[in-house]
């Protein structure tokens, strides 16, 4: 779907990455059901082989903890994890603070500054309100 | 990837939807690793057990007719199975003639407009162009 590449990062990258997501999702204590969904989706399009996903589900209960799972994490790669952590972070509707706060540890892992986080941000809210276009139309 | 209700839907609504896309998956009968990647998004957004997973890959290998899939779906399901029939068709830059024959009989069998394809269709050029400005925007965030 995204030109990213994802699908052609090791399997042990694209691991990382779902961590990351997971302990996005679990940043501000309340893990709902669109960001299950959400995480699973992610898992499905990064391809992850079912049996990490079940490994990477236990994170639910405890996540591993951001600064591990970002260690020597490649810029170029943590830039596409910010993208896709972002997304996750806006899907139970606003940005939590500890959602802000980890999503800034992430930009700062990518080399991104807060400036260009921001413009991150603003283009996941384009993306909700293409994705709502949708459900009207399709309502009508 | 988006807000979405898929995941909303009785189990076995999540099912007929996912059967569907199954079938959008090999109606060319090719599926590229990008396809598989979309299809499997969408799997994973449904939030099937384990077993329904199953099914539904072996439906990739083994695809259920068009007619077996509609029977199952209606309403909501369908309207969202639509949808993400549109996106997975024009995943690889085209729709060819199959794929939109198919996304017409399911249009019909749901009772929308005439033009819900078409309209389907230029979302979806709309979302893709997103998606696209994101992949640009990554490239300009290295400082």
């Amino acid at each position: 779907m995204f030109p990213d590449g994802l699908i052609h990062r090791s399997p042990q990258e694209r691991v990382r990455y779902a961590e990351i997501l997971v302990f996005i999702a679990a940043a501000d204590g309340e893990l709902v059901r669109e960001e299950i969904a959400m995480i699973e989706a992610m898992m499905g399009r990064a391809m992850i082989h079912p049996e990490s996903r079940i490994k990477i589900r236990g994170g639910f209960e405890q996540p591993i903890p951001l600064e591990q799972s970002l260690a020597d994490l490649d810029p170029t790669f943590a830039q596409i994890v910010l993208r896709d952590a972002a997304l996750v972070a806006a899907v139970d509707g606003d940005y939590d603070r500890k959602e802000l706060t980890a999503l800034r540890k992430i930009a700062k892992a990518a080399d991104v500054s807060p400036k260009q986080l921001s413009q991150l941000l603003d283009w996941v809210t384009e993306g909700w309100h293409w994705f709502e276009e949708a459900s009207a139309f399709l309502g009508k | 990837m988006l807000p979405d209700t898929v995941h909303k839907l009785p189990r076995e609504e999540r099912f007929a939807y996912a059967r569907l896309l199954a079938f959008m998956a090999r109606i060319d009968n090719e599926l590229t690793v990008d396809e598989m990647a979309m299809f499997e998004q969408r799997l994973g957004t449904a939030l099937l057990s384990p077993g329904q997973r199953e099914s539904i890959r072996a439906a990739l290998k083994n695809p259920p007719s068009l007619e077996e899939c509609l029977a199952d779906l209606s309403g909501e399901a369908g309207r969202l199975a639509l949808r993400d029939a549109v996106m997975m068709a024009a995943a690889d830059g085209t729709v060819d003639e199959d794929e939109r024959e198919a996304l017409e009989d399911i249009s019909e069998h749901l009772g929308l407009r005439e033009e819900a394809v078409e309209e389907l269709l230029n979302w979806t050029v709309k979302g893709y162009k997103w998606m696209k400005e994101g992949y640009e925007l990554l490239d300009t965030l290295e400082e």
